[in-house]
């Protein structure tokens, strides 16, 4: 599903982000990407829904060649993928369904559609009671957890975290962890940068580890390292 | 498509209100620039107008001879007629010329030649209306005819009043134009600041896959309704303005000729109105052009 064949990148600064990668992960994996900060892990990620073009190498996810995407086809790609991000990215004067439904919203879903997949996503983490809540009424793991039910919303074939559990308690993070597992289990692909050592190795997930910028280990069922 | 468009509308519903000073200010600009250029359109047009009144008013004197016959000065009038770009020719004889005078001095006719001298010394002539202003000091350069005495005509006041009216047409022109561009200006700043102020909110939108064409969309309508409704504005302004100032004017300088007619106001007010929605349209376009890379 997602292929990475030498891929490097350099941001306009001058920073090696990313030192020829070559990564295959199929359909349905489930895979950690662990390594220091500074690593590169956010930079591969932003690789995959183009948020970044890579410098050198090919990107190619479900035979699509990110690299020669055009620029008014990013979107569409985009519409394929779901994204949780570190800082959440909510909208700070919409409600918890609101704030669901806005992914929906605006690639030109049906209302009546937007109104029955945000119920039902927001149902799948939990949070159908504080659905009128406004998101900085929530704490950081319903906010998580709403940042969640955007990114499934759209039933995308590829969730992507980035640090999904990086601000939370032991016991919420376990909580975001079995959504995760969960959406997996419905074959959805799930790619997961984090610093969380115990989750990662109590998961018993492929394991890729990177290094300033290199991949330095790609383990099935593997454990996370001697990192900080 | 519908859902596009219900939430288009909604967005920019939600944008006047979270940003209403913003929206005003937006307004208040395009209503300025408007009620200028209406008001530089309707002087422009009233201007043009006077200018025509006054140049159809010029005519040609031509002066005859002494001691034509009836039937010499008929054939001169008829040969004057045939000339390209003579409108009109009228024949005042030196008799009706004496009355036209003492009308305007208030004597009487018999006193008058008594004070000249016995004899009228009026010569007979024509009135000479051309078609064009312009072909004036060409129809009089061809007067020369054999009959005639003298030709006379306002040239230096026709040149300058041509000149004058011509000057005015330009400085109205950049006037406009000059308007128009700060309007767009200030429309496109405004909607820079508008998506400045919504920037994380089209962040995400980018991120989710939401397309260019659909984020575009609310701002462009945004400021095509605040140039509208700007352009409404003005266009009310300027009416009932315009519509005091003629009623006024013809109260009080009954001679100086105001345009009042329907059609011209409406089309002004009408075009007041579209100019509002173009400059909102142009100046959100401009500032949407090159905000979306990513
Ligand atoms: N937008 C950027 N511009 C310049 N350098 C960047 C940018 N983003 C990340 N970097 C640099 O690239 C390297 C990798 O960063 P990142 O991918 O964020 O690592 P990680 O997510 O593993 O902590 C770091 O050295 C960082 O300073
Ligand atoms: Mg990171």
């Amino acid at each position: 599903m997602i292929q990475l064949t030498n891929v490097s990148k350099i941001y306009p600064n001058g920073a090696r982000a990313l030192v020829d990668i070559t990564i295959n992960i199929g359909k349905g994996e489930f895979v950690f990407l662990v390594g220091p900060s500074g690593a590169g892990k956010s930079t591969l990620i932003r690789l995959l829904y183009r948020e970044e073009a890579p410098t050198r190498g090919q990107v190619v996810i479900n035979n699509k060649n990110l690299v020669r995407l055009k620029d008014r086809e990013v979107p569409y790609h985009r519409r394929n993928i779901g994204v949780i991000f570190q800082d959440f990215k909510l909208l700070p004067n919409k409600t918890v369904l609101e704030n669901v439904a806005f992914a929906l919203e605006v690639i030109g879903v049906s209302r009546r559609e937007v109104q029955r997949r945000s119920r039902e996503a927001t149902e799948m983490v939990g949070l159908a009671e504080k659905e009128k809540s406004f998101s900085h009424q929530l704490s950081g793991g319903e906010q998580q957890r709403v940042c969640v039910a955007r990114a499934i919303v759209n039933n995308p074939a590829l969730l992507i975290a980035d640090e999904p559990t990086g601000n939370l308690d032991h016991d919420t993070a376990w909580g975001i962890m079995d959504l995760l597992k969960s959406i997996n289990k419905l074959g959805t692909t799930v790619i997961m940068a984090t610093h969380a050592r115990e989750i990662v190795n109590k998961m018993q997930k492929r394991v890729i580890a990177i290094e300033s910028g290199r991949m330095v280990r790609d383990e099935e069922k593997g454990v996370y390292g001697n990192y900080a | 498509m519908l859902n596009t468009l219900r939430y288009i509308l909604r967005e920019t519903f939600n944008s006047v209100k979270r940003n209403p000073w913003l929206s005003m200010a937006s307004i208040l600009t395009v209503m300025v620039s408007l009620v200028i250029l209406g008001f530089s359109t309707f002087f422009l047009i009233n201007a043009s107008n006077l200018a025509k009144t006054f140049e159809s008013e010029l005519e040609i004197a031509v002066f005859l001879q002494k001691n034509m016959t009836v039937q010499q000065i008929k054939d001169l009038q008829a040969k004057i007629e045939q000339l390209p770009g003579v409108a009109s020719v009228l024949f005042i004889s030196q008799d009706q010329a004496l009355v036209e005078i003492s009308q305007i001095l208030g004597g009487d006719q018999s006193n008058i030649i008594a004070d000249l001298g016995g004899t009228n010394p009026l010569p007979d002539k024509f009135t000479v209306k051309v078609i064009e202003a312009q072909d004036v000091p060409n129809v009089a350069g061809q007067l020369a005819l054999p009959g005639v005495n003298k030709v006379r005509y306002g040239q230096e006041f026709i040149e300058q009043l041509l000149k004058f009216t011509e000057w005015l047409r330009w400085v109205g022109i950049v006037v406009i134009i000059a308007f128009a561009v700060a309007s767009i200006v200030l429309i496109s700043i405004n909607i820079k600041m508008n998506v400045f102020s919504r920037r994380r909110e089209i962040q995400i939108m980018k991120l989710v896959g939401a397309s260019n064409s659909f984020i575009r969309w609310p701002f462009f309508t945004e400021g095509m309704i605040l140039g509208l409704i700007g352009g409404g504005l003005a266009a009310i302004i300027v009416g009932f303005a315009y519509q005091w100032l003629v009623l006024y004017i013809q109260a009080t300088v009954a001679f100086l000729p105001v345009v009042h007619n329907n059609l011209i106001f409406w089309q002004v007010i009408t075009g007041l109105f579209l100019s509002g929605m173009a400059i909102g349209a142009i100046g959100s376009a401009i500032s949407l052009r090159k905000f979306l890379q990513v």
